[in-house]
């Protein structure tokens, strides 16, 4: 029997996705296809910022009052956006989210300086108290936001479900997050290409994935352009502004997730520093600078 | 803002060990038993040099060759539980040393054990293995036989992986219990019917250390207990107990840019027969594509001789052995290893020339005029059912 490749558009997560397989079955590649999209959703639900039952609602809606009840898989979650915050020596922050009340990266305009001294006091993922079990935003106004790594979470969480269905050879790509199965030494690696940060739709570096998650990170996804300068999406948490550092990253590692995380706090670090940690990081990485030379294993791969 | 000096290598141990604790990658760390049957033949030829005329008196001075057939089969049963039987016949012919005598101008020569012993040996291997969230546990049954020897011996190995994932403990046991009753006809043996029982144990510990990176390492210990002399060499006599330890150790890294991965192992062995030695074993995985791997391998051993070897017997000694096996040498090996897979199929091909000197160990001691050198080819064809 060949497997066929099944390739499914939809969205989610408010990007564009897609999921592709070999599978040789018909009916089992429905199943995959419904199994696969109700975990994103399941998770889009839990996790949306957006959505006003979510966790993340609750949470922020019970700031300075109540403690919320969570359980295990958001307390993992939690203790990974922790590592992060350790790693980037708190450049990660996952109460930063509350900056982008000030920022309108529609509106064509920077915001005063003002209203980010207001919303800076109300950042601050040390002063968060949770444990296993329970969350609570201290100050009324605190605000979380599992926007830096659910979306990765969801690539492999998405991967997983492949596996589990026993798929050998799938590709989740979640607006650029990906995670991949590959099993067994014959899969066939997927080729991905990397966003080029200034030339939409354009490849900047290719690599081949046969297992593992690729994630990216860059200000060519939302910014504002303002005198010919670019203000990018990612803020620093102490200052509320944009980074001024790496122009984008991209980060192989064996979970969509970790190479996320790594992608993230490449791009939350000034220019040099982000260059040095990921050198060292000891994952598979490319960057590309405001001057927009490309940087890691990755760029010098044909 | 970077990460503190010093803890940049462990970023992403802190980073994998963290996401890994999510409930994604609890159901694909889980260790899975096989998916699909695998079916394998396999024939190896293994061939000595024959001892240097200078170097024998009269006999035949042809010595080893061994033909192997190989099968094996491995076959998930049930979504926990795998099988697998492997089943081996060996054609041993040539002849081995009998004896080192004295020559006229005081070296030591070598007398082989004269016409031609040829001897088939089958082994069959049956194992099944259990597969659990974190790890699996196997148990094995080996039952070899051959016209002089008879073996059975039982294992139990098991796996544990960490929560993190990123560590593995190992251990075993196993049990073997030989008969040996000695061919009569070409040489005057040692004894006429003898038995012994060899119990080993054995711990390890690996841990991924970056995402291209592995380390091992490894602890064993072996007890001997029996009818430990060679039945066929002359004047052979050794103590009926033997205890052995070793400590491996072993690296594993991947290359991106090469696509390759280098392999080095060590180990040291000592036992309570004065014999110590070191193994230094170098390999490179080269990766061509997907479907084909070339592996170059050196491997370099120095072994010191027992307390009671000696080329020609001291009478006074209770225990005396001039068994080329016990004596102080070096040994070189090298060779090539080729896999090649099209679609169902994988074809290996593997050639290694040993070579053994007195003079290329890192211990010193009377050269036995025995040592051996040999070739060994292996061909085999391996098939995935999916």
């Amino acid at each position: 029997m060949a497997a066929i490749q099944f390739d499914h558009r939809f969205r989610a997560m408010g990007g564009p996705c897609r999921l592709r397989f070999d599978c040789e079955d018909d009916a089992l590649a429905s199943s995959v296809i419904a199994q696969v999209e109700a975990e994103i959703q399941r998770l889009e639900k839990k996790y949306s910022r957006y959505l006003p039952d979510s966790l993340t609602s609750q949470i922020c809606d019970a700031a300075g009052y109540d403690p919320v009840a969570i359980d295990e898989e958001t307390s993992a979650l939690l203790g990974f956006a922790q590592t992060l915050w350790q790693e980037s020596n708190g450049l990660f922050d996952l109460t930063a989210g509350v900056l982008r009340r000030a920022w309108n990266f529609k509106s064509g305009r920077l915001p005063e300086q003002s209203s980010i001294d207001a919303l800076l006091p109300l950042v601050g993922w040390d002063r968060v108290i949770w444990d296993k079990t329970s969350i609570v935003l201290p100050l009324v106004g605190m605000e979380i936001d599992f926007g830096g790594c659910v979306k990765e979470y969801a690539s492999d969480s998405a991967a997983a479900v492949l596996i589990r269905n026993g798929i050998e050879r799938g590709l989740v790509d979640l607006a650029g997050d990906m995670a991949v199965v590959g099993v067994g030494s014959v899969a066939k690696p997927w080729p991905v290409g990397i966003s080029h940060p200034r030339q939409q739709g354009a490849a900047v570096a290719h690599i081949n994935l046969s297992e593992g998650g690729l994630a990216s990170s860059g200000d060519y996804e939302r910014c504002l352009l303002i005198d010919g300068r670019r203000y990018g999406h990612i803020l620093n948490p102490s200052t509320g502004w944009p980074v001024q550092g790496l122009v984008a990253v991209s980060v192989a590692a064996p979970q969509c997730l970790v190479a996320g995380g790594s992608a993230t706090i490449g791009m939350l670090q000034p220019e040099a520093e982000a260059l040095s940690w990921l050198a060292e990081l000891g994952l598979p990485w490319f960057a590309v600078d405001s001057d927009l030379n490309c940087h890691g294993v990755l760029a010098a791969l044909p | 803002m970077a990460a503190r000096p010093g803890d940049k290598h462990s970023a992403l141990l802190a980073l994998t060990s963290s996401a890994l604790l999510l409930p994604a990658y609890q159901a694909a760390r889980a260790d899975a038993p096989p998916q699909f049957m695998e079916m394998g033949v396999r024939y190896s030829k293994y061939k000595e040099d024959d001892t240097q005329g200078k170097k024998t008196f009269g006999g035949s001075s042809e010595r080893y060759d061994i033909d192997a057939a190989q099968f094996h089969l491995l076959a998930p049963v049930a979504d926990n539980w795998s099988v697998a039987v492997d089943v081996q016949w060996e054609d041993m012919s040539g002849a081995s040393p009998w004896f080192v005598g004295e020559s006229l101008d005081g070296s030591p020569k070598v007398i082989m054990s004269g016409a031609s012993i040829a001897d088939t040996r089958t082994e069959v291997s049956v194992t099944t293995r259990y597969y659990y969230d974190r790890g699996n546990v196997g148990l094995n049954y080996v039952h070899s036989d051959e016209d002089d020897y008879k073996s059975d011996a039982v294992a139990v190995d098991g796996a544990f992986n960490s929560a993190d994932g990123m560590t593995t403990y190992s251990g075993a046991f196993s049990y073997s219990s030989d008969d040996i009753e000695p061919t009569q006809g070409s040489v005057p043996t040692n004894t006429l019917k003898a038995d012994k029982d060899i119990s080993s144990a054995w711990i390890g510990v690996s841990r991924i250390v970056s995402r291209n990176a592995i380390v091992r390492f490894g602890l064993s210990y072996t007890y001997r207990d029996g009818f430990l002399t060679d039945p066929y060499k002359f004047r052979d006599q050794r103590p009926d107990e033997r205890k052995e330890w070793a400590i491996s150790t072993g690296y594993r890294q991947f290359f991106m840019g090469p696509n390759g991965a280098l392999q080095a192992d060590y180990r040291y062995f000592d036992d309570d027969w004065g014999v110590a030695s070191h193994t230094l074993n170098l390999a490179w995985h080269q990766n061509f594509g997907f479907s084909t791997q070339v592996i170059p391998f050196l491997r370099y051993y120095s072994q010191d001789k027992a307390d009671f070897f000696a080329n020609i017997a001291d009478l006074d000694q209770r225990y005396f052995a001039d068994d080329y096996r016990l004596s102080a040498f070096g040994a070189i090996s090298g060779g090539l290893r080729v896999r090649h897979e099209i679609g169902n199929w994988a074809i290996t091909a593997v050639g290694e020339r040993y070579e053994t000197d007195e003079s290329w160990g890192v211990y010193s001691g009377e050269e036995s005029p025995a040592l051996v050198d040999y070739w060994r080819y292996s061909f085999g064809l391996d098939y995935i059912f999916r």
